[in-house]
């Protein structure tokens, strides 16, 4: 019997990977005996990375219940949002105390905000430059100015964003698309009583995830398939570029309605209909999720508490 | 028992009829081969047994449900499951495991059943230790084994695949038709489309469609030996078949039908060792090298 090495591009990830999760909850080696191990070799998630990417764990945020987490972000906006600087000062001690028992690393968490940066750095820019006050003494006769209010002003923005992006980030890399899909799904059922479709819309969701590394690969195979044929693509006068993008995006669509048409029928053979269906995992909220509720339920009272007396 | 009867169908009144009267029956347990040329109708057959389209005129009738009875639609396609062509365009989920469960989430089984039967059908395919993989990650021929751990895991009867090893390099072929057989013999109904005749060589029975009808139902070695036949419709038979074919053409005394390779050398060796003394020591080392390939 062959033995399966599970390779890994790099060292930092290797804990973290679906195998070596699965592996410890003691799945049996399948019987691939005779077969080359084909797919082992496979980087887990080479070809997707963006903001705020899946990274498998067990850490206690991991295991919360997707709903809490949810919830949990959605309450911390609006503290982040509404609150004066003792309150931003209180929600960043706990997102900052929350990376590391995510088991985040500081340079995972970095990655994820690199893509956000441009947008901080314009943020603060443009408080700093265009808000009327006492101006800074070096520069005072400059036709825009910067002032001290400016100053306060970009440094507190900034960093609401910067936590914002943090507590999503913080969801979304503890939290596997499937769960958030179920999560988010659970929290919109209410709203079935006024006619949204929630059921629907998480097979949509969860379809539109799915499909995006495939239509990654196909872009990537229609460009080497016009690159071959002697196209030049990406570069030359801004029309040129539009010209091959179009060029590009006509079998891309082509393709995706061939492939929807299929979907649909494989969707239909496997008895799916629109409306009412059951879940591969029911949601159960266990004592870290009342207690993270309760956390969250007392900091959101305070602060209401604050504003209305 | 699937049983059609008399089936025809047409996709647009203005053109002809793609499938002219086919009436066929498919026993419990059987292994079922179809073979045609291209356009044959061998697709738009198979899509008829579990309702996915209808007949315009006859009946299909799958465990005495007539797919035409809308109540019975649900039921018909949980005991037909249907794997199609393409292994990435038949993947909904967005984990392995998450796909398998689709099936039975639409039949509406209660979350712990589900589980039990993702686990279930992933292990039967061998895909189990993949349950958290993402799909784009893994190999055509284990999308393909992933679609079919799904359609598992509805708990059918039947299992109809059209031409699943069309995308598929050669191990994941391999693979693929090794799960078919085990499934069968643990008892699934197997309806295997393909245009590679040596694909079937486990197939119990091989169905030859021509213009929408079927022209021939017979066990494979019967199929296998009309090589002129298949080939004026267009198919061809498996390579080692058509060696013997010629062999017994050119006047060797050879069964014809034989259409595995093991099968092939041991017929090849025993032919040769009946040859006279001057070959004997120039095939007996080339015997002896084709079964050791085999």
């Amino acid at each position: 019997m062959r033995e399966p090495v599970p390779r890994r591009l790099t060292a930092s990830t290797e804990h973290k990977t679906p195998e070596a999760r699965s592996q410890k909850n003691q799945y049996p080696v399948p019987p691939t005996a005779g077969y080359p191990a084909s797919s082992d070799q496979y980087p887990a998630s080479s070809t997707m990375s963006h903001i705020g990417q899946y990274i498998p764990g067990e850490s206690i945020i991991h295991r919360l219940d997707p709903r809490v987490k949810i919830g949990s972000v959605v309450a911390l906006s609006l503290l982040i949002l509404r609150g004066d600087l003792l309150w931003l000062g209180l929600t960043s001690a706990l997102i900052m105390a929350l990376v590391p028992v995510s088991r985040i690393t500081p340079r995972e968490m970095a990655r994820a905000l690199r893509p956000v940066l441009f947008f901080f750095v314009l943020l603060f820019m443009l408080h700093l430059l265009f808000t009327e006050g006492t101006p800074i003494p070096p520069f005072p006769s400059w036709p825009v100015t910067m002032t001290y209010q400016g100053l306060f002003m970009g440094i507190m923005t900034t960093w609401q964003f910067l936590l914002l992006i943090m507590s999503a980030s913080i969801l979304t890399m503890t939290t596997s698309p499937a769960d958030l899909v179920c999560g988010i799904e659970r929290l919109l059922r209410p709203l079935r009583l006024l006619g949204v479709p929630s059921h629907d819309m998480a097979v949509m969701v969860s379809i539109a995830l799915r499909f995006i590394p495939t239509f990654l690969e196909e872009i990537d195979r229609i460009r080497e398939a016009q690159a071959a044929r002697g196209a030049d693509l990406g570069s030359g006068s801004l029309i040129r570029r539009i010209r091959s993008a179009v060029s590009l995006s006509v079998p891309l669509v082509l393709s995706s309605l061939r492939r929807a048409d299929e979907l649909a029928l494989a969707m239909e053979a496997r008895g799916y209909k629109r409306g009412p269906r059951t879940y591969m995992r029911d949601l159960s909220m266990g004592r870290a999720d009342y207690i993270a509720v309760a956390m969250m339920a007392l900091m959101t009272s305070l602060r209401l508490f604050q504003a209305y007396s | 028992m699937i049983r059609v009867e008399e089936l025809c169908f047409q996709y647009d009144p203005k053109q002809g009829m793609v499938l002219n009267g086919i009436s066929v029956e498919i026993e419990r347990g059987a292994y079922v081969g179809i073979v045609g040329s291209n356009g044959c109708g061998k697709t738009t057959f198979v899509r008829h047994l579990d309702g996915l389209l209808l007949p315009t005129r006859g009946q299909v009738w799958v465990e005495g449900m007539n797919t035409r009875d809308r109540d019975l639609v649900s039921k018909v396609r949980q005991m037909v499951g249907m794997v199609f062509q393409n292994p990435d365009n038949q993947i909904v989920g967005m984990t392995v495991e998450e796909d398998v469960a689709f099936g039975p989430c639409n039949l509406r089984m209660p979350s712990r059943e589900v589980r039990k039967r993702v686990a279930e059908s992933l292990e039967l395919v061998g895909m189990k230790r993949y349950a958290r993989r993402a799909p784009h990650t893994l190999s055509n021929g284990e999308k393909q084994l992933v679609a079919m751990a799904g359609v598992l895991a509805m708990g059918p009867r039947y299992m109809v695949l059209d031409e699943p090893t069309a995308y598929l390099d050669p191990v994941g072929q391999r693979r693929v038709l090794d799960v078919m057989g085990r499934l069968n013999s643990q008892g699934i109904t197997i309806v295997h489309v393909t245009h590679r005749m040596d694909e079937l060589a486990r197939a119990h029975d091989i169905v030859v469609m021509d213009g929408g009808r079927i022209v021939l139902r017979e066990e494979p070695a019967r199929v296998f030996r009309r090589v002129q036949w298949l080939r004026d419709l267009g198919l061809g038979v498996p390579v080692v078949t058509e060696l013997m074919w010629r062999l017994q053409k050119m006047g060797r005394k050879v069964r014809p039908d034989v259409f595995t390779l093991e099968d092939a050398c041991f017929e090849l060796s025993t032919f040769m060792e009946a040859q006279d003394v001057r070959h004997n020591e120039r095939t007996g080392s080339s015997a002896s090298n084709c079964k050791h390939r085999a």
